[in-house]
């Protein structure tokens, strides 16, 4: 009976400098995982390494090796931020994850993309068997589900990305739209750099031109000097200012003639700026739309609360999904466990019968096959009760544990089942001939 | 009385598809636009069927009184929109403004004395179709106007406010409802002025006296004429220009609606 289970670190346990000491080259991602089913005896391994989490998803093995294993690349204990999960809950933060409901910012994107990479590295270094392909296969299903069921990836949740849809909002295409930035703030930089992922062309003002230089190369934008800002201003259809400056950089008095100049071309101004850049009266003005700090982490922050209702109904799609995952997993190791069971009681009986057989002189062709009939009737009558209690805790939470017993008191090996399990039941059931028992099976 | 039946028909049709538009509008629903441009189809379809009936009862030319000119408008309005939303889906959230401008044109068009002969014998020429033709396509045109200026202006102020909702969200943006309210205005305005000049002649060459309804058509030309001449010679735009466009627009209903009343009450030219 194989069971997926998982080990790791995410952003929810651990700081990110213990996660910078886990994480694993992209490109080694495979191999290694390749290397953990060999250290741990994992029958399967996908590594998935990303910013926010180094987690081992693995079918069957030593999950305290691959927790040993992270402590060697931490160089120290980590007992406190490692966590291990197993069975269904195993699967279910698979599906959490890959849906992105487990991410620092609820609905991004980019984790189900590393996702799929992890288990396309994993699979091409012949790390993965046939469990974790299913379940990492249903998790991708799963994902995309969430996606196109719930709003959990709707609205922009960060001050910048804000910024650039309201910029859609006013100027519908941002290609060739001017974008002016001013100082050199960190957000504003972020913002800037958005905007000119949509296909705006970029201009950097700062108090000193070396460092607007500077900046320009960074984003990819032209630096302007100071002396140049209204001017500037004239001419941008976005603007962002985050200086440190401690007095208004954006006046009434220069907004009067840059707006005069602009002749109504309309203009949106982001004030980025803790204090503030921008004086608030400028945006009373004609064509003029003045969004500070705040109004846009508000936004941010009511996309993000929006997330999180979804994030609601997406658990209840993830959970549906569990349970029929492990509905699957658990019919798959019922039929298997049915099939040994016949197996291994007519195999006893028939090597018992074999034993015996010599003993007796003379027995017919016809005496043969009443024997043969004989053992079927047994086998059927000894297996009845337990095969009937099988079938009927399947789906169960007993179940579970009624396959794993069964298994156990009859010393059922797996892949005692494979060849029968191919063709069901029915190839169980009609054996060959007494004289050549189920000794072809394992079993005996 | 079958033109009756078709006028209701129609009337009730034009209501439920600006019901589904405003609906659509407020709540985003992708089925409420599919439905909604379905029933203004068949709304299309009822109303062509209205005219057709209508014409042949009362053996006019089509375009020689205003009722069938307001009609023939409120058609052109509906089907232009309809292809356009067909191909620009980002566009259909303003049948909520389009729908009910036509439902009142076409009220305006269908509820009528059936007995008046509209235009007076001394108007009747050869100019008379191309003075209605180029009313009817300009203000068309000034309907769509009306429709963008009102979604720029109800657009601007929740971006000036701050109102970032889901109306905000489905509503196009700024610019594009700024330069589609222009190409309107730019094409209704010549067609309104050969309408205009046209009119004129007639006042002039017959020593009509000028009447309020007339004088409102010409301060709405005027209007127009004014929002063009900022918008191209210096660089209007925004919000002043879309009031200006939709204080335009409404001139011309009340210069229409002076005709309707003057059809109803008979009153002189």
């Amino acid at each position: 009976m194989t069971d997926v289970f998982v080990v790791g670190i995410s952003h929810k346990t651990s700081p990110v400098e213990l996660r910078e000491k886990l994480a694993v080259e992209e490109r080694a991602v495979g191999e290694t995982a390749r290397a953990l089913t060999e250290r741990a005896g994992l029958r399967e391994a996908v590594l998935l390494s990303t910013c926010n989490r180094v987690e081992v998803y693995a079918g069957e093995g030593d999950e305290r090796e691959v927790a040993r294993w992270l402590e060697e690349r931490a160089g120290g204990p980590i007992d406190a931020h490692v966590y291990v999960l197993k069975g269904s809950e195993a699967v279910q933060h698979a599906f959490r994850v890959a849906a992105s409901l487990d991410s620092m910012v609820v609905g991004e994107p980019q984790i189900l993309g590393q996702f799929k990479e992890a288990y396309t590295a994993a699979k091409e270094a012949g790390a993965i068997g046939s469990l974790l392909d299913r379940c990492f296969t249903k998790a991708f299903a799963v994902a995309k589900r969430v996606r196109s069921e719930t709003k959990i990836a709707e609205g922009s949740v960060s001050v910048s990305s804000v910024a650039s849809d309201l910029a859609r909002k006013i100027f519908e295409d941002l290609d060739r739209r001017r974008v002016l930035l001013i100082g050199a703030g960190e957000m504003g930089e972020q913002a800037a750099k958005h905007l000119r992922q949509a296909g705006a062309s970029l201009y950097v003002v700062n108090r000193s031109l070396e460092k607007a230089q500077k900046l320009a190369e960074e984003t990819g934008g032209i630096a302007r000097s100071i002396e140049a800002l209204a001017a500037e201003l004239t001419e941008a259809d976005v603007a962002i200012a985050s200086t440190s400056s401690q007095r208004f950089v954006i006046t009434t008095e220069l907004m009067r003639g840059v707006i005069k100049a602009r002749r109504h071309r309309p203009l949106f101004l982001i004030d980025i700026a803790v204090p503030r850049d921008v004086d608030p009266r400028v945006g009373e003005m004609d064509n003029v739309f003045l969004y500070d700090v705040d109004d846009l982490s508000q936004v941010a922050e009511e996309n993000l609360g929006e997330r999180r209702r979804a994030a609601v109904s997406a658990e209840q799609i993830v959970r549906a999904e569990v349970e029929e995952f492990e509905a699957w997993r658990r019919s798959g190791a019922l039929k298997p466990t049915i099939v040994g069971l016949r197996r291994k009681v007519r195999g006893v009986l028939a090597s018992e019968l074999e034993r015996t057989l010599p003993r007796l002189n003379g027995i017919g062709e016809a005496e043969r096959r009443s024997l043969d009939k004989m053992l079927d009737a047994m086998t059927n009558k000894l297996v009845h009760r337990a095969i009937a209690e099988l079938k009927a805790s399947t789906g169960t939470a007993d179940g579970h544990a009624l396959v794993e017993t069964t298994r156990r008191l009859f010393d059922l090996e797996p892949g005692d089942e494979d060849e029968g399990a191919a063709s069901g039941d029915a190839a169980a059931n009609r054996s060959p001939t007494v004289l050549e028992p189920a000794t072809r099976g394992k079993a005996s | 009385m079958l033109v009756t039946t078709l006028m209701w028909l129609t009337a009730g049709l034009y209501g439920v598809a600006a019901g589904h538009y405003v609906h659509h509008l407020a709540t985003g629903t992708v089925r409420g636009a599919l439905w909604a441009a379905r029933v203004l189809a068949v709304a299309a379809l009822s109303q062509l069927a209205f005219m057709v009936v209508g014409w042949a009862s009362l053996g006019h030319a089509p375009a020689s009184d205003i009722h069938q000119a307001l009609a023939a408008m409120s058609l052109l309005v509906v089907v232009v929109f309809l292809i356009t939303a067909r191909s620009r889906e980002r566009l259909r959230v303003l049948g909520a403004f389009i729908t009910p401008v036509t439902l009142l044109l076409f009220l305006g068009a269908a509820l009528r004395r059936s007995d008046v002969p509209s235009v007076p014998e001394g108007v009747r020429s050869a100019l008379l179709p191309v003075h209605v033709g180029a009313n009817v396509v300009g203000l068309a045109a000034f309907a769509f106007a009306f429709a963008f200026g009102l979604a720029y202006v109800i657009q601007e102020r929740q971006l000036r406010q701050k109102k970032l909702g889901g109306l905000f969200q489905r509503l196009p943006a700024l610019d594009v409802l700024d330069r589609l309210g222009l190409r309107a205005v730019l094409v209704g305005f010549p067609l309104l002025t050969i309408g205009v000049v046209t009119g004129t002649m007639w006042i002039v060459r017959d020593s009509l006296g000028l009447s309020a309804t007339q004088g409102f058509g010409l301060l709405a030309w005027l209007l127009f004429a004014g929002v063009l001449l900022l918008r191209v010679a210096a660089g209007w735009r925004g919000r002043k220009a879309a009031i200006g466009t939709m204080l335009g627009f409404l001139s011309t209903l009340v210069v229409l609606a002076g005709y309707l009343a003057r059809d109803s009450f008979g009153g002189g030219a």
